[in-house]
């Protein structure tokens, strides 16, 4: 018995040394999360590697969100996942080798070769309402377009009236308690990715054409005054700077790099055909691009413009785009399209910021916040930036962001949730989800 | 023309692969360990070899001694709602020890010590918080002191031993890069070494009842040469993560002694004990690979130790011929700086507690039994700045320890 005792007492004794931390228990402040709706696009939808597939349906930010209200007394969180995991409609990107048109072998996103897409196009608005109403693709100005789920096939999948409804009718199906609301981007990001060769100035803008400034702000009022009409909480997330990301910033102006031999035969060649406006040298070149504005229909580019990460790199390497053929201006961002880029985003944040402090919603200044990330943060030991791949935070699309990207976000939103609200929701663990995947 | 490869992979991580600070282990004599760490004004026996050498020539006659400690330390971690701790592990010290006057009466004393004066050990989860920053650490040294001591006279003895130094260390950490199953890929340093240096003592006795001391043991450069870095990276990464080996520097900082021990009766017998421990030696720490790509470079860093002073108490009761009993206590304050508390060493300022019991079975041999008790003060929201890693932290340790005393 004794024995047994002293026995107890040891082992008391070297529990003792064990240390205990406790941590202190997360609140809700003024908000209410019981039922949280996500309103967006393929950001909101988990959209990564160029695809919407299961696995980053399952990583998206307002997923990361829900699970961390769930600390604080929120609700179920029901997302429309595809059933299979293959990309949504078509492959996603995964990190692998190709064979360039020169017989180099390099390193990038090549497509998947997961086909399991069984019943991915299936209508399953049967499992909703749905909390995640992230659509790839919508736009500020589709959002009370009548049967948009009708010609979105992201939307048509999981609306349950997708021809007589809005998208706004899809949204207001829950009674959310809260809402984000990061909507906009689009209305802009068609334009910019596609090279700004769409309309900036419409009357009726299309998905490649800029929407005009009134418009946004008629529609994304409605929107949020609907949204928030009976008493509901949330956040508005405004738009980045889409020049920043990786999509835009990874293929350099001037990666026509020339040796002395090159760039004479080039001179020479262009002084044959009598243009003397385009000067080669030894090393790095501006590329030529084609420009309907300039004089003889192409120029060489600006330091400041932008190559778009679509551009088929063996045209370059092989076909002579950059320096013989003027790459198409659909693969260029040019110094007039940025800045219609520029200034389209910074009204739709104007017209955001106002909606939040009328509303007296949470500003979750995202521009910002990329921004940082494109100039380097760094969490819990690992360097996260904009560099396309190695960066860690933009998926292979170079648009839309990693699981750990997105995680990120999350933690970006809660801080200004807990800023807003009173609340002490607890930081998302970012580094427990993926980054870019090597083979 | 220049070809287009996406992945140019330049800069691809600032690997951050960090080395634990040294880490001190005052173990190396059970009666000093049970007083609280004191002995530097009293030389008990052999032990004090490495408390003060030139107690080595006052200690009756020729004694071996030999003791194992066995520590059991276990850091707690909070971030947020995220805790852990580090894994239950049991780390062996060991102190062996040989000498004494060279006969009765003699005024020079000879002897040897193997003893480890410096060793920490952590081991956190593989898929915990801080991966990025460690997963495991690993440091042993091991310390060979011949040592000669000379008594002046009836008041003053001085003593000096020469130190060759071993060690080696481990560390581990998961790398920012995820293989196709989603696993972090990973790194491994391994590497040993060695250095030199001395201890020396003054030993005064100025009554029966006063005694005191002071030692100066330098400071000890570990050089880690052509240690092995391995790294376990995705199949397309290899080139940028070659398998390299590695040289660095590890200092073992210079300590400074001085004690005062009373005896105010045949029973009771009181030390305390101060020690200011150079630890501003541990500046940085640089690990240069003998293969650098635009992935791997050099590695640099930063610690910014400051110097520290730590009291030390103790008191020993003599029951009887046979049975001694011993308890004291330390405060030891940390060394690491705001900014830099990481979970490589995470340190703070300690409270020792110790206690001990020898027993001479016979006139030949004493039986030495001690116990250590370390806690740390909780570090609310620290911060390692370098990885931009904070948290709560928390250690514990306990040490029990046992040891033979053969006296010739």
């Amino acid at each position: 018995m004794k024995k047994i005792y002293s026995i107890g007492l040891l082992a008391l004794m070297f529990a003792s040394c064990k240390p205990n931390l406790s941590t202190t228990a997360p609140g809700k402040g003024t908000a209410d999360f019981s039922v949280y709706v996500a309103v967006g696009n393929s950001l909101t939808a988990g959209y990564a590697d160029n695809s919407l597939y299961r696995a980053g349906q399952q990583n998206s930010y307002p997923l990361r969100l829900s699970e961390q209200f769930r600390l604080v007394g929120g609700g179920n969180f029901v997302q429309p996942l595809l059933p299979s995991t293959a990309g949504f409609p078509y492959p996603r990107l995964v990190l692998g080798l190709s064979t360039s048109c020169n017989g180099s072998v390099s390193l990038g996103p090549v497509f998947s070769f997961d086909s399991s897409s069984v019943g991915n196009g299936a209508n399953i608005s049967s499992q909703g309402p749905f909390n995640n109403v992230g659509v790839p693709g919508i736009r500020c100005v589709d959002y009370l377009q009548q049967g948009y789920g009708y010609v979105n096939p992201y939307a048509s999948r999981f609306y349950s009236n997708p021809i007589g409804e809005t998208p706004l009718d899809e949204a207001l199906k829950l009674p959310a308690t809260f809402y984000t609301v990061w909507l906009g981007a689009n209305d802009v990001l068609g334009y910019a990715t596609g090279g700004g060769v769409g309309n900036p100035t419409p009357f009726v803008p299309r998905p490649e054409d800029i929407t005009p400034t009134g418009l946004f702000q008629t529609i994304y009022d409605s929107v949020i005054n609907a949204l928030f009409a009976h008493g509901a909480k949330g956040v508005v997330v405004n738009i980045p700077d889409v020049t920043a990301i990786p999509f835009f910033t990874t293929v350099p102006h001037n990666a026509l790099v020339l040796r002395q031999g090159q760039a004479d035969s080039l001179n020479a060649g262009y002084a044959h055909a009598g243009i003397f406006f385009l000067n080669f040298t030894k090393g790095p070149n501006n590329f030529v691009i084609a420009d309907p504005t300039a004089t003889y229909g192409f120029r060489q580019m600006y330091d400041d413009e932008l190559v778009l990460l679509t551009i088929p790199q063996d045209s370059i390497i092989c076909y002579g785009w950059g320096s013989q053929v003027p790459i198409p201006s659909k693969y260029i961002l040019t110094r007039t399209e940025i800045a219609n880029v520029r200034s389209a985003t910074s009204a739709y944040n104007n017209i955001i910021q106002d909606a939040a402090s009328k509303h007296n919603l949470g500003y979750v200044d995202i521009n910002n916040y990329l921004r940082t990330i494109s100039t380097g943060i760094q969490y819990n030991g690992v360097k996260y930036n904009a560099q396309f791949v190695t960066g860690g935070a933009f998926s292979l699309d170079g648009v839309h962001l990693t699981p750990r990207g997105y995680a990120l976000v999350a933690n970006y939103i809660i801080s200004v949730i807990n800023g807003k609200y009173g609340s002490t929701v607890p930081s998302v663990d970012v580094n427990k989800y993926q980054g870019v995947q090597f083979p | 023309m220049r070809k287009l490869t996406l992945l140019t992979a330049s800069a691809l991580l600032a690997t951050s692969l960090s080395y634990g600070a040294a880490y001190q282990l005052n173990l190396q004599g059970l009666r000093q360990l049970a007083m609280g760490g004191t002995g530097t004004a009293t030389p008990w026996d052999v032990s004090t070899l490495f408390y003060n050498p030139a107690g080595l020539s006052l200690i009756n006659g020729i004694q071996a001694y030999g003791s194992a400690q066995f520590i059991m330390p276990s850091t707690g971690y909070a971030q947020s709602t995220y805790t852990t701790n580090t894994q239950s592990q049991t780390f062996t010290s060991f102190n062996v020890y040989l000498g004494g006057p060279l006969q009765k009466d003699s005024k020079v004393g000879l002897g040897i010590g193997v003893y480890t004066p410096f060793g920490d050990g952590l081991t956190w989860d593989n898929n915990w918080l801080g991966r990025y920053v460690i997963q495991k650490i690993y440091l042993q040294t091991i310390f060979i002191q011949p040592t000669v001591s000379y008594k002046l006279n009836d008041y003053i003895s001085a003593g000096i031993g020469f130190i060759y130094a071993t060690g080696n260390v481990v560390l581990k950490q998961a790398l920012p890069v995820q293989m196709a199953d989603g696993t972090d890929a990973h790194g491994e340093l391994k590497g040993g070494g060695n250095g030199t240096g001395f201890n020396a003592g003054i030993h005064v006795r100025a009554s029966d009842q006063w005694q005191f001391g002071v030692t100066y043991r330098s400071r000890v450069n570990l050089k880690l040469n052509g240690g092995n870095a391995t790294f376990t990276v995705p199949q397309s990464l290899t080139t940028q993560f070659p398998n390299t080996t590695f040289n660095s520097r590890l200092p073992l900082p210079a300590v400074f002694s001085v004690g005062i021990g009373y005896k105010p009766s045949a029973k009771w017998s009181f030390q305390a004990d101060v020690n200011f421990t150079q630890w501003s030696a541990f500046d940085s720490l640089n690990f240069d690979y003998a293969q650098t790509t635009s992935a791997l470079s050099n590695t640099h860093l930063p610690f910014k130790y400051k110097n520290t002073v730590t009291y030390r108490l103790g008191a020993s009761y003599q029951v009887n011929s046979k049975i001694g009993l011993m308890a004291g206590g330390a405060w030891d304050p940390t060394p690491v700086t705001d900014g830099f508390v990481s979970p490589v060493l995470p340190d703070a300022d300690r409270i020792v507690l110790t206690g001990g019991v020898t027993y001479m079975p016979c006139n030949r041999v004493t039986i030495l039994a001690a116990v250590e008790y370390v806690t740390t003060k909780k570090m609310d929201n620290r911060s390692y700045d370098y990885a931009n890693f904070s948290g709560t932290y928390q250690t514990k340790a306990i040490t029990p320890a046992i040891g033979i005393c053969y006296h010739f």
